[in-house]
């Protein structure tokens, strides 16, 4: 895969997060949401799970290609 | 762009809360049901839905055990309904498109530029006689033929361009600022100088032409002052031929004028008695709509106001308002006293005397007296004046006696 220079969100489905400053993420490649509070937000993706920790976290639109989370964003975690 | 989009499909703002609200909205992104602007308050969701996409929710909210409820219903589908039910604003609005559009079908404003010596009313007589006015459709107006026939009427309107922007009829002319050069009549006849009155010659100059005439000679009108036949005499003083020209001088006679002028020894005044009567009325282009009256008083003048706002002028709109006032007046008859009479007489002699000067007459010694005749005041005034004169006469060509011709003609081969 990395001979043939493939992107990896697309061939494996590995999660896509692209951030902006600490305010705005942008997320592809998730399963679902699995917990939605002001301070958390946990989604379920084809390996793991990812949890957007922060304050006043709220969720812009919601696909099921990409989601947009605003708010601002503490930490980003893999468990 | 989406919001507008979203607007016009029409969404609606829903509050979600049960056992698994997560599971609700992935249940909902699965189906692709877009949801935006998610909120949690507590243990309730609040969220944006599509108006279409409302429809597909019961299963889910059942499936995953949540109860959904609409808190307010934004966009165009749920304002039409509304709307249809105000027939009357409905109806004015068609109404209101309807005008808009048919009166963009007519001209509503005609506006000239680039006119100094064209008067805008010497214009306006012009296109209503050429049946180019405010209200008339826009089809019939040949902006051509318009362009083709200011140019023929106007003579000096060197340039023109008519064009139609919007509903305005935007006229430009062009008038000839060069000064117009009079041609001078060709030298063929000759003409002579003659004298307009009776006097005496105090200058003379000649430019072409025989002077018949030295300064200080007296003169009678029809004099002959210049001759414009010039003759060429042969070698024995005999008049081998004339050549005529236009003979030109400037003779300067000193000569007496008369003037006099009579004024009525009574006149007519307006007295305004104070009584006035206004009537109001409104103006659409040519149409006037006017409060209705008989004959307000038995004589009495009229003052017209009229007036626009600036907006209706701005946009072209010829909607104008104004009034009459009518004002009761009678005629009562005066008698001039000398003093008046003398003042309206010494005006009116002034004015004469600039026109004098204005020509370029010197006036050398004046002469004025104001007295009654026959019931008028009469003015008699003799002025000894100092003009310039001499009026061209067309020379009426005399034959060269044959035997003078002849002894030419002989000498000329001779040599």
């Amino acid at each position: 895969m990395d001979t043939l220079k493939l992107p990896k969100d697309v061939c494996m489905g590995a999660l896509r997060v692209t951030l902006t400053g600490n305010t705005e993420a942008w997320v592809e490649n998730y399963r679902g949401i699995l917990e939605y509070t002001e301070q958390t937000i946990l989604l379920q993706t084809k390996t793991c799970q990812v949890c957007f920790e922060g304050s006043r976290l709220s969720i812009d639109y919601y696909t099921n290609e990409d989601m947009k989370i605003s708010g601002c964003i503490g930490c980003v975690r893999y468990l | 762009m989406v919001e507008f989009l979203k607007y016009v499909k029409g969404y609606l703002r829903i509050r979600v809360w049960g056992f698994s609200p997560e599971r609700f909205m992935n249940l909902c992104s699965n189906r692709s049901i877009l949801l935006w602007d998610i909120v949690k308050e507590g243990d309730t969701y609040y969220m944006s839905i599509s108006l279409s996409s409302f429809y597909k929710l019961r299963p889910i909210a059942k499936k995953t055990g949540t109860r959904v409820v609409i808190l307010q219903r934004c966009g165009l589908p749920f304002l039409l309904p509304g709307l249809i039910k105000r027939k009357v604003f409905i109806l004015g609005l068609i109404c209101a498109v309807a005008f808009w559009i048919g009166s963009s079908y007519f001209i509503w404003d005609i506006e000239l530029e680039g006119n100094y010596q064209i008067t805008e009313d010497m214009f306006d007589s012009f296109l209503a006689e050429r049946r180019v006015k405010v209200g008339m459709r826009k089809g019939e107006l040949d902006i051509g033929l318009l362009e083709k026939e200011i140019r023929k009427s106007f003579p000096q309107v060197t340039w023109t361009s008519a064009k139609l922007s919007g509903t305005k009829l935007e006229i430009s002319i062009k008038e000839n600022d060069a000064p117009i050069i009079v041609e001078e009549p060709k030298d063929e006849g000759g003409q002579d100088l003659v004298s307009e009155y009776d006097g005496v010659i105090v200058a003379m100059i000649i430019r072409k032409g025989v002077p018949k005439v030295a300064i200080g000679d007296t003169v009678e009108k029809g004099t002959v002052l210049v001759e414009g036949s010039v003759p060429i005499f042969n070698e024995d003083a005999t008049v081998r031929e004339y050549t005529y020209v236009r003979a030109d001088a400037d003779i300067v006679l000193e000569h007496t004028r008369t003037y006099q002028e009579k004024l009525a020894p009574d006149y007519i005044s307006k007295e305004y008695t104070g009584r006035t009567k206004k009537r109001y009325f409104i103006r659409f282009g040519e149409k006037k709509l006017a409060m209705p009256e008989n004959r307000p008083y038995l004589v009495y003048d009229s003052l017209i106001r009229e007036s626009s706002a600036l907006v209706l002028e701005k946009l072209g709109i010829p909607l104008f308002w104004g009034s009459y006032t009518h004002r009761e007046y009678q005629n009562v008859e005066y008698e001039y006293t000398l003093e008046q009479a003398e003042t309206l007489l010494n005006e009116k002699l002034s004015i004469f005397l600039t026109s004098l000067e204005e020509k370029g007459v010197q006036i050398m010694k004046k002469n004025v007296k104001i007295d009654t005749n026959d019931g008028m005041w009469v003015l008699d005034g003799t002025f000894l004046v100092r003009e310039k004169i001499g009026k061209g006469v067309d020379i009426v060509k005399t034959d060269i006696p044959e035997s003078a011709a002849t002894d030419t003609a002989d000498s000329g081969t001779g040599e």
